[in-house]
């Protein structure tokens, strides 16, 4: 029954046109019994599930055992960590990983070295990472993904952003990211900030990075609020709820000189759309409406997307990603020499969003 | 019996008057509070903003009313926040896979409530063992079971535009883009006032406040307590699922895994409106009006720019303040 549900929600075609997509890359074997311990962020997310998905229709077909946990919610970090020792303790052919924090499991981690556990991380790398503890990492380029945003945004409002400087007003576009720890969410953020700054710069535009301390730091230029022609407003809500992701979209959209928003994953989107529900300012049309761009899929941001209320959204493969995990485990069981492999993310909007480039990667 | 109740009636008068005061106190910060946001953010002001807040603070507010009881008895319901999700997602898997109609999905999610209502009654009553051991185990067990039940896959209920999506008009209509009536608030204001009469002047209620003030003086008194003591656990999960439709409702996805930490916000809301945290005296109005008090802290805190680790801070400090006023209050009555 619950297979059957599973089927249904991801649909048959899109597993096996994304099996297919990984098995002509390169045949694999596993070469003996292995068994492999990989953790999530979260079950948070149909995000996730998608991965977890992936990873399982994987070791299905290799004919290995992988087991899957994770934490309740991305922010429960030493619950994740709990699990990372727990996995090392058991040994296992190889520990799949997809950290909540970047510094929180660098203990673990070298822990794992210690007891010869080759250990692959995926949709987020961590950077400092003990030297070979980590053989690969399976991440979608989430600075660019950011990035791609940003060009897509900035695309749409530049002639917008070109008036209103003319006329020495100020525009303020907002980004709501749900943390400001991880870094898949974190090189999201500062990826479409620093594009857009670059992009509005190379056309003459001043741009100024405001609110959320982390993001601010951590960007290649903040600027200065005062001459600035664009404001970029960063905010971070206390927890990672779609409801206080909403609270400070609003706060956002309620802003008279606000003309686009990014959210950088999935709660974040979701929450932007919810602050929409009693605003009603956001649309399609740069002129009438506030344009948004939101990150990953789910039914509430593929619905808002195709009825033009979200301008577009990013989306990743967590399908491809669990499987891609499951296969570099098997490599590295195996004895193969394996390297980090970046996968994509990609802009979809009303128009290209059944597409067969876009449509197997937009899960639920 | 007539001694016991002439004993619960004197305490329960005097504890009104004092929650009075509390009560009152809390009105005033609360407009306090509308003030000072409303004059350092202009979009506070809007009124947009005020059916946000409404519309968040619905499912805060129905949990809050039903662990009122539990407080009151001198235990707690911890499993209020992830039951919430739990009753929601099963509610919103048997509409969306299964075909129930929305009424009978909210049927199920509600009934769901009152049956882990009744388990958490029974081991507390029946059983003997605490509270606060119970609910932490129907917390986690909720927060497993929905997952599993519903295969880990966050649900969506009918949107506003899809079949069945008139459950969504239950606690917001929308008239035209930007102009919408969030009545859900008279709900939440007769319901309100039905429990508030339901702990005040009935059997129920008495029995309630009398666990809570002296249990083994109830019992003397040839009482059969259990069975109120169950009803307080009951009421609270009948509230969670209440909760729940309200949350579905309101929020579009419901993800499995989520929910904990709600109940801390509905359990904080009641201790700011005066239910005492050791049991024996409380309000539903006091714990509407204490919910009221966090729906505006996290929704004015963000509208003035402050970063979010502070937010938690300051309403952790506020929940330190009223408990410091039941603390203080408490020692003048002793002395």
């Amino acid at each position: 029954m619950k297979k059957k549900l599973l089927a249904a929600v991801l649909g048959a075609t899109m597993v096996v046109s994304m099996l297919g997509g990984v098995a002509s890359a390169e045949e694999i074997t596993a070469n003996g019994e292995y068994t492999f311990e990989i953790i999530v962020k979260s079950y948070q997310s149909s995000y996730w599930q998608a991965a977890v998905k992936g990873i399982d229709s994987e070791k299905e077909k290799l004919g290995v055992t992988a087991n899957s946990n994770g934490p309740n919610a991305e922010s429960d970090i030493a619950d994740q960590v709990n699990m990372l020792n727990d996995a090392i303790n058991k040994k296992p052919d190889g520990i799949g990983l997809a950290a909540c924090d970047q510094e929180a499991v660098l203990e673990s981690l070298q822990a794992a070295k210690d007891a010869g556990i080759p250990v692959v991380l995926f949709d987020s790398g961590v950077p400092n990472a003990p030297e070979g503890s980590v053989y690969s990492t399976i991440a979608t380029d989430n600075y660019g993904a950011g990035a791609t945003a940003a060009e897509n945004l900035y695309g749409a409002l530049k002639d917008k952003i070109a008036a209103k400087d003319e006329a020495g007003e100020v525009v303020r576009i907002g980004e709501v990211n749900q943390e400001a720890t991880s870094e898949s969410i974190t090189s999201r953020g500062l990826g479409f900030i620093d594009k857009f700054t670059e992009l509005a710069a190379a056309d003459g535009h001043t741009v100024a990075v405001v609110g959320n301390e982390y993001y601010v730091n951590n960007c290649k230029e903040a600027g200065d609020e005062a001459s600035a022609c664009i404001i970029i407003e960063v905010a971070v809500p206390a927890q990672t709820t779609v409801e206080l992701c909403a609270t400070e979209a609003a706060n956002i959209l309620n802003k008279e000189d606000v003309i686009g928003i990014f959210g950088s994953n999935q709660v974040a989107a979701e929450g932007i759309l919810t602050a929409n529900g009693n605003l009603g300012v956001l649309g399609s049309d740069p002129e009438t409406t506030v344009l948004a761009a939101g990150f990953d899929a789910g039914s509430t941001i593929k619905a808002a997307v195709a009825d033009g209320t979200m301008f577009g959204a990013v989306t990743q493969s967590p399908l491809a990603m669990g499987i891609k995990t499951v296969d570099v485990l098997t490599q590295i069981a195996n004895g193969e020499e394996v390297t980090d492999l970046p996968t994509d993310g990609y802009w979809y909007n009303a128009e290209n969003m059944d597409s067969d480039e876009i449509a197997p990667n937009l899960y639920d | 019996m007539t001694n016991q109740n002439a004993v619960t009636a004197g305490k329960r008068k005097s504890s009104l008057e004092k929650l009075g005061g509390q009560k009152f106190i809390v009105l005033l910060v609360i407009v306090g509070l509308a003030i000072f946001f409303s004059v350092m953010s202009p979009a506070f002001r809007k009124y947009t903003t005020l059916v946000s807040i409404l519309d968040y603070s619905y499912y805060i507010v129905l949990m809050s009313i039903g662990v009122t009881f539990p407080l009151i008895t001198g235990g707690v319901d911890l499993s209020i926040g992830t039951g919430l999700i739990c009753y929601s997602l099963v509610g919103g898997y048997l509409i969306s896979f299964h075909g129930f109609p929305v009424w009978a999905g909210m049927l199920v999610t509600v009934l769901f409530g009152v049956a882990i209502g009744l388990l958490n009654g029974t081991l507390v009553a029946v059983m003997d063992i605490p509270p606060f051991l119970v609910t932490l185990c129907t917390c986690m067990i909720t927060r497993g079971l929905g997952s599993i039940i519903v295969g880990g896959f966050g649900i969506t209920w009918p949107t506003a535009a899809q079949p069945g999506g008139w459950f969504r008009s239950i606690f917001k209509i929308n008239i035209a883009p930007r102009v919408m009536l969030p009545i859900g608030i008279i709900w939440v204001l007769i319901l309100v006032a039905v429990m508030a009469y339901v702990l005040n002047h009935t059997q129920v209620g008495r029995y309630i406040i009398g666990i809570g003030s002296n249990k083994e003086a109830a019992r003397l008194s040839g009482v059969n307590v259990k069975i109120y003591h169950i009803s307080a656990y009951v009421i609270s999960g009948l509230f969670a699922g209440l909760a729940a439709i309200a949350y579905s409702a309101i929020f579009t996805t419901v993800q499995p895994g989520t929910g904990a930490g709600f109940e801390l916000e509905a359990i904080g809301g009641a201790i700011i409106g005066g239910v005492s945290a050791s049991g024996g005296s409380g309000t539903v109005t006091g714990s509407l009006l204490g919910v009221f008090v966090i729906c505006l802290l996290k929704t004015g805190l963000p509208f003035i720019g402050l970063q979010a680790n502070w937010q938690q801070i300051i309403t952790g400090l506020v929940l330190i303040g009223a408990v410091l006023i039941d603390v203080i209050k408490k020692r003048r009555e002793v002395h």
